[in-house]
């Protein structure tokens, strides 16, 4: 059986002023049923871009998807005709995006909003689609949600905002959910409730959902597999064990480093990143962590590294990831290497 | 909310005191030349008999200080005087105009708002196409064409021009006095353009602005995820956020155009409030001039007022007078 959603080799930029950005380039994963992936990294290393690119929802003409497949249920959704496309969005792949303060239409009911794609794709009349909008707000934990439904935005807390983003979203029983960062605008009791509500969901309906993070520590407990990204490209990507407890690429170590770990080593000072993420307009040549790598060899900054299997089906985009020795002994002692 | 309207009810007392005060100000000897007195009994001689007998009739010979407490009791009972010239009351006169510049008004607000808001909405949705740089364009020159240059320019080619161009068809009433053959709304179109005309480039721009901020939204992409159609997010999601500051705008320009209106209906001798002050004015008839401007402050209060309040009912974001949100 084919998977659910294949992408493969997904590319998109963006032309500015200062020249094109590669906001993506070359990223592949698949996704099954019930499956969840997280896509982690920095800001601005592709994972939002990536998420819109599997909407299409890119706009054009700044933006553009200039090349790879989207497979859903076998279609390329890159080639479908746009009200194919259109059914499938908020029907069949949902997105929860980012910003819950500014998701939300200011001069429409909450209720309305959430019923809007019920009357679309399930051609419900408003009525129902009210009712089950309800029912809807009622199930992500909202009191009172009669009222609320005909509450607007500006009177929800950005806590219940997102609640209503996850039933707008949940609305229709999509095949995947598409999370964009749905907790970094909340504070930490409430991110651990919309977590927790959004395990939940696909544990009832059984949706894969693809995680937007760049907190490695969100996803430990949520995500079957990992896809770590950096300035646009896929680093590392594999089961969410593998990447956690094995990772191989010197930009993973930096992230699950600047981490708080009381398993490993109690006293032991955090080793943030250093530096800047590179420009996408001038990704800097050979690999693009190059620059902010302590382990960085000449071969860095010339060759591109490719993705290969380090076992299992799990990859990593580093010269050296199949380096037993170095390997070893990074995984150690991340900070000793070099 | 009804706090509110009581508060700002109270708010226009100290506007009308003021700008009661700079016309009788105005008024006051040595200020502006010309002799009221003088304007009513003409060049023809006049005994002082009948002279002090008009400046009796009038209040005259008050000193300005106590005609202005008495034009203030007058005013709280409604009275607004009588004119110098016309042995009419003030609140007669005006009575008659007054429908004139509503009317005229009206058709500005329809035209700026149908016009505007049109032109606004093809010039976002189809940014940089040439629709959009015409609408740019002109709108550019729109509003730094004096009112009554476009005016006469109007009556010239409309009017008189495309009358003799085209034998006597296809050309548009100048006003009343010009033919019968016309409706009467026809002599309207001319000076209702001309009144619409800066105020229609001004709602032009914002709604194009409005539009293109709101189409730059996150809650676009949310709908547009939702797999809404590119017209239903463009017209339902962008246009009803985008049309907010544009219906503010509209509302209190129905006020100003009252007051800018003087300009119209001089160049288009449109028998309104504004053609009737520019009159009293040359006549130094001040009772019409103070009468006029008074009714047009009022008139602007609460139009302003009704925009405010319908504001609430247009942004569910607002709401007047405390109450729990
Ligand atoms: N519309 C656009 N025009 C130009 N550049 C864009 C546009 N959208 C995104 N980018 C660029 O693409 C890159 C990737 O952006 P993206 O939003 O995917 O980052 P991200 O990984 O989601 O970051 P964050 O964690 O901050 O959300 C960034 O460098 C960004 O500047
Ligand atoms: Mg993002």
């Amino acid at each position: 059986m084919s998977a659910l959603l294949e992408v493969r080799d997904l590319a998109t930029q963006f032309t500015t002023r200062d020249g094109i950005v590669r906001a993506v380039d070359g990223v592949s994963f698949t996704l099954d049923c019930g499956e969840t992936l997280a896509i982690v990294g920095e800001s601005g290393s592709g994972k939002s871009v990536t998420a819109l690119s599997i909407m299409r929802l890119i706009q054009e003409p700044q933006g553009k998807v200039v090349s790879g497949q989207v497979l859903f249920k076998g279609d390329d959704i890159l080639k479908l005709s746009d009200s194919k496309v259109r059914a499938i969005r908020g029907d069949r792949i949902a997105m929860i995006f980012q910003d819950p303060m500014t998701s939300l239409n200011p001069v429409f009911r909450v209720g309305r909003q959430i019923g809007e794609s019920l009357i679309l794709h399930k051609g419900m009349s408003r009525k129902e689609a009210f009712e089950r909008a309800v029912e809807l707000l009622d199930m992500v934990g909202i009191p009172h949600p009669r009222d609320r439904a005909r509450d607007y935005p500006h009177q929800f807390s950005g806590g219940m905002r997102q609640r209503a983003m996850i039933a707008m979203a949940l609305a229709c029983d999509p095949d995947i959910l598409i999370a964009d960062e749905p907790t970094t605008a909340l504070d930490v009791t409430i991110q651990a409730q919309i977590l927790e509500l959004m395990i939940e969901m696909q544990e009832r309906t059984g949706a894969a959902i693809i995680m937007i993070t760049h907190d490695l520590g969100v996803v430990a407990d949520m995500a079957d597999d990992v896809m770590v990204m950096y300035a646009g490209k896929q680093v590392e990507y594999g089961k969410a064990d593998g990447v956690f407890y094995t990772p191989r690429h010197p930009y993973t170590w930096g992230l699950l480093d600047s981490l708080p770990r009381h398993d490993i080593d109690e006293k032991g000072a955090l080793l943030p990143i250093t530096g800047q993420p590179p420009s996408l307009i001038n990704v800097p040549a050979g690999c693009a962590f190059h620059p902010r790598c302590p382990y960085a060899k000449d071969v860095c900054t010339t060759g591109t590294p490719v993705l290969t299997d380090v076992g299992e089906g799990h990859l990593a985009a580093c010269h050296f990831s199949n380096d037993p020795e170095f390997q070893r002994r990074a995984s150690q002692h991340p900070g000793e290497v070099a | 909310m009804f706090k509110y309207v009581v508060r700002r009810v109270f708010q226009m007392i100290p506007v009308f005191i003021g700008v009661t005060l700079i016309l009788f100000i105005l008024r006051a000897p040595g200020v502006l030349p010309g002799d009221p007195v003088r304007m009513i009994t003409g060049e023809r001689g006049m005994t002082d008999a009948l002279r002090q007998q008009i400046i009796e009739k009038h209040g005259l010979d008050q000193p300005l200080h106590r005609q202005y407490v008495i034009y203030l009791g007058n005013l709280l009972q409604g009275d607004l005087g009588e004119s110098y010239q016309r042995g009419r009351a003030v609140t007669e006169i005006f009575a008659d105009k007054l429908p004139n510049t509503l009317r005229l008004a009206l058709a500005a607000i329809v035209i700026e708002g149908i016009v505007g808001v049109t032109a606004g909405i093809i010039s976002a949705v189809r940014q940089y196409s040439f629709l959009d740089v015409l609408v740019t364009l002109s709108t550019s020159i729109l509003v730094s064409v004096p009112v009554f240059w476009l005016g006469m320019l109007f009556q010239i080619f409309f009017g008189i021009k495309l009358k003799e161009w085209t034998g006597g068809a296809f050309y548009l009433p100048i006003s009343q006095m010009s033919s019968a053959q016309f409706p009467d709304w026809a002599h309207m179109i001319l000076p209702a353009i001309t009144l619409a005309s800066v105020s229609t480039a001004y709602v032009a721009r914002i709604m194009r602005s409005q539009m293109l901020e709101a189409m730059g939204q996150d809650y676009i992409r949310t709908a547009e995820a939702k797999g809404l159609t590119r017209r239903a997010v463009t017209f339902r999601h962008a246009l009803k956020n985008a049309l907010i500051p544009v219906v503010t705008f509209v509302g209190i320009d129905f006020g100003v155009m009252m007051g800018g209106a003087i300009l119209t209906e001089t160049v288009f001798s449109w028998p309104g409030v504004g053609r009737e002050i520019f009159l009293a004015v040359g006549q130094r008839d001040w009772p019409i001039v103070m009468g006029g401007v008074v009714i047009i402050v009022f008139l602007v209060m609460i139009i302003n007022l009704l925009v405010d309040l319908s504001y609430a009912l247009l942004d569910p974001r607002i709401r007047y007078g405390g109450g729990p949100e």
